[in-house]
């Protein structure tokens, strides 16, 4: 039997639950659930119910416990008759979970939906509610009190939703005033003079004569959202921190977007008054981060060879910080900013777009990131995930491309497939961070098991497709267009 | 390949004539007198510089912006504004201004409103920013025509007058022999006696412009091609600008096109932004579904949510000005008669619709 590519991890978060410590994960269209301590797979989302991996799932979504199946029944109604087809998604790229780990939070690929399931004791999946968002989300995060999903998407804007859809809600929602319809063209021969655009308003004025008797036409997402803030870019992150101020909390939201902004917004109901923006970088900006343990900087990268570090609430660029030694080389992507503090060590680390190494950084007193020894590792970094309290990193690595590209696949599936590694840190090095190799028997377990199966002999344009969606921020950077431009 | 229309060539040749006849600067601070003044500086033609009406917001372009406003070279701009302390210099090493830029039209065309304002607050700098390369060509090419006749025309009344003034341009006496005849006509070709008397015979020719000193010389007054929708916070800081102007914007017409529009919830909060509290921001539009878009996206409780829409929306910071403030405004007539799209709604006979806002206060923190 020929051997098999496995979908690496995209996403990968580790939670404490009460009764157990979780890793859950997306590799391509699946969403997982690990025991974070034996690697044994707890649940997967969609449910297998065919014996073939290749096989898309029938079911979409499956309940374990019956009485919450009628919850969501109502809700989803209207999806079900759609349930027989394969899934509308072939990634998971955005999973988060609430603090406690209780709630998850996905978002599907294609389809563009927001999920939300509830994790039982046993680590299986149960999904609430699906929303199927009107732009493509980039970017979600909770409010502080976690009750509030933030969803910012590829349109620019960053919407509201609560995460429990309440049931009561009307199905109108307050619309945008973006989105408000008109029943009657707005030009008139006032406004329009030429002979075409004549033309144009009088068959526009019978369409909508028509359209008028044929009754309303169809309208955007049903569920309670709101618009909150948009930039007339493509928003890559977003971030909502709160920060402590002398009488109340004060909370912001930031957000990114393409062409270098950093915007930092009020949080809701505030968030159409602008505090101020960071602006420094020269190419998109992919991450921002601001470390639990100080909040007061942000951490920002995407497209530039550096990282810059802020004083955000002023909107002053305190550092900046070289991701590569040699600033001619290939152009960079930063792919993640993850912050965690091990032991008494607050940690920046950095992965760049096909780079099987994770920089690492420790952020000193005044901001400043003081590079430390890189963990390498077997492939591309996808995904970090942090047990703090056993200083311990789990990091997810592409096995299906080389190492250090980001279109190349390996020439053969290695067996197992390399999908997670750990490392925790050394203690005692005087001056220099040391990793070792920690959780193998659980990481060898999750590889073991493997995830869904590519095919080795999968043609050229399916890699590409493939490649495109675990690699796609390198799509943003604009690129220099000859000619005139009027 | 075939070589390029006919029309185009002329267009090209005449657009780098106009510009090689007015260099840039025209300045005090670069030497005048290197280049003798052409006896008559002409304004451009517009007919030179047409450009269908509508640009992509969304497209990248190729556009020049500052990194951000500390990073943007106004000296180039305005330069009779230039901080004489050459150390004063902002993050790219350029000369800074002695003020800010206070006032911008959002979507200037061809510059009808700056040029307008800019005798009525000469001591206000104003930019105009527009998408269109060719519109915005025009643009600067007939700000610096305008500069450079003012000057003419100053040092003649100063030669006129006798009185040696510290002034360092050069003696080019305006009866010099003018050089590079084109089909111009001469209408613009004013009397240099009378530039004391303000000619008010043809309003709607720009030859006017050229007859009577103006206070501010047009230095106050300058163009840059950008997207606004993209890029305005790279130009200006937080509460930097006193006046936004929008000018008979492109009405994108069809529903989904809105998000294209120049006013809208989102957009509208970083026009707070820039703008200080007392701010104001001014609007006209023919369409008057547009300006009831405005209405929807500023305040009045014109639309359904008028019941939540005072809270929680980017209306709270923003307050209309009664009609009664508006008669009062001089920048409302400028406005509504003196930009090119303005005049075009008048012959045609549309209708204007204005709307002007007050910025206020940032709300206090929610407790």
């Amino acid at each position: 039997m020929a051997l098999n590519f496995q979908y690496p991890f995209q996403c990968i978060q580790f939670v404490e639950r009460p009764q157990a410590k979780l890793l859950l994960a997306s590799a391509g269209p699946r969403l997982y659930s690990y025991s974070a301590e034996t690697g044994q797979r707890l649940a997967s989302w969609p449910q297998d119910t065919s014996s073939s991996d290749q096989e898309p799932p029938e079911k979409k979504r499956k309940v374990s416990t019956a009485e919450g199946g009628s919850v969501e029944e109502s809700e989803t109604a209207e999806k079900t008759e759609k349930s027989k087809a394969p899934p509308a998604w072939s990634n998971i790229p955005i999973v988060t979970s609430t603090s406690n780990g209780e709630y998850v939070i996905a978002v599907t690929g294609e389809d563009k939906c927001i999920r939300v399931f509830q994790v039982q004791d046993d680590g299986s999946f149960q999904q609430l509610s699906e929303r199927i968002m009107p732009k493509r989300p980039s970017s979600i995060a909770l409010t502080s009190d976690e009750t509030t999903i933030l969803c910012a998407d590829k349109f620019g804007d960053v919407h509201s939703l609560p995460l429990i859809p309440s049931n009561e809600k009307p199905a109108v929602a307050p619309r945008p005033n973006r989105e408000a319809k008109l029943s009657h063209p707005a030009a008139t021969n006032l406004t329009v003079h030429t002979k075409g655009n004549l033309r144009a308003l009088e068959q526009q004025l019978e369409l909508a004569k028509k359209k008028k008797e044929a009754g309303e036409e169809k309208s955007g997402p049903s569920f309670e959202h709101h618009l909150l803030l948009g930039h007339v870019s493509l928003l890559t992150d977003m971030l909502f921190v709160s920060l402590p101020s002398d009488t109340h909390k004060r909370t912001y939201i930031l957000t990114a977007d393409r062409d270098e902004h950093i915007r930092v917004s009020r949080g809701p109901p505030q968030a159409h008054v602008i505090e101020n923006y960071c602006l420094g970088h020269t190419a998109f900006i992919s991450k921002i981060c601001v470390p639990r343990d100080a909040p007061e900087y942000l951490i920002s990268g995407g497209g530039d060879n550096y990282l810059m570090v802020w004083n955000w609430t002023e909107g002053r660029a305190l550092h900046k910080v070289p991701l590569v030694e040699d600033s001619s080389a290939a152009e960079v992507v930063v792919r993640g900013i993850w912050a965690t503090t091990l032991g008494d060590l607050r940690l920046i680390l950095v992965a760049l777009d096909g780079s099987s190494q994770l920089q690492c950084f420790t952020l000193e007193a005044d901001g400043s990131l003081k590079p430390q020894t890189p963990l390498d590792l077997t492939g591309n970094v996808l995904a970090v995930t942090s047990i703090e309290k056993d200083n311990t990193l789990l990091i997810s690595v592409d096995s299906v491309r080389t190492a250090g590209s980001t279109n190349e696949w390996r020439a053969s599936p290695s067996a197992p497939s390399i999908l997670l590694e750990a490392f925790r840190l050394q203690q005692g090095t005087e001056g220099s961070l040391g990793w070792e190799p920690t959780l193998q028997s659980a990481t060898g377990a999750i590889n073991a098991v493997g995830t869904l199966e590519i095919a080795a002999t999968t043609e050229d344009k399916k890699r590409g497709e493939l490649n495109d969606l675990l690699y796609a921020m390198s799509k943003l950077r604009k690129t220099p267009r000859g000619g005139e431009d009027e | 390949m075939t070589p390029p229309p006919a029309k185009r060539q002329k267009r090209d040749e005449y657009r780098k004539q106009a510009a090689a006849t007015n260099p840039d600067g025209g300045s005090s601070t670069t030497t005048t007198n290197e280049t003798s003044l052409p006896a008559r500086v002409k304004l451009p033609k517009k007919k030179f510089y047409r450009q269908r009406a509508h640009a992509n917001p969304f497209s990248d372009h190729q556009l020049q912006y500052p990194l951000s406003p500390a990073h943007m070279d106004w000296a180039s701009h305005f330069p009779a504004y230039v901080n004489p302390d050459p150390s004063q210099t902002n993050l790219i090493g350029t000369r800074q201004l002695l003020k800010d830029v206070e006032i911008v039209d959002i979507g200037c065309g061809f510059g009808g409103l700056l040029v307008g304002l800019a005798p009525l607050l000469p001591e206000t700098l104003m930019v105009g920013m527009e998408i269109r390369v060719s519109v915005l060509d025009y643009l600067s090419t007939r700000i610096q025509a305008l500069r450079a006749q003012q000057q003419q025309l100053q040092s003649t009344q100063a030669s006129t007058s006798t009185t040696t003034t510290t002034t360092t341009t050069t003696q080019a006496t305006a009866d010099a022999v003018p050089e590079a005849p084109t089909t111009e006509p001469t209408a613009m070709e004013a009397e240099p006696t009378s530039t004391e008397t303000p000619s008010t015979t043809d309003e709607t020719t720009e030859t006017t412009e050229a007859t009577t000193l103006v206070p501010g010389g047009y230095q106050n007054i300058t163009a840059i091609r950008s997207n606004t929708m993209k890029f305005f916070p790279n130009f200006f800081a937080k509460h930097q600008l006193s006046k936004i102007f929008i000018c008979f914007p492109d009405p994108h017409f069809k529903a989904r096109k809105h998000k294209a529009r120049i006013v809208s919830e989102t957009l509208n909060a970083e026009y707070a932004y820039a703008l200080r509290p007392g701010g104001l921001l001014y609007t006209i539009t023919d369409v008057e579904e547009y300006h009831h878009w405005v209405l929807r996206h500023f305040r009045e409780g014109e639309d359904a949510e008028a019941v939540d829409g005072a809270v929680g929306t980017v209306k709270e910071l923003f307050e209309r000005l009664t009609d009664e403030e508006l008669t009062q405004d001089p920048c409302v007539r400028v406005m509504s008669e003196e930009t090119e799209e303005s005049k075009k709604v008048t012959r045609n006979k549309g209708n204007k619709y204005v709307a002007v806002f007050r910025r206020k206060e940032d709300p206090a923190w929610p407790a």
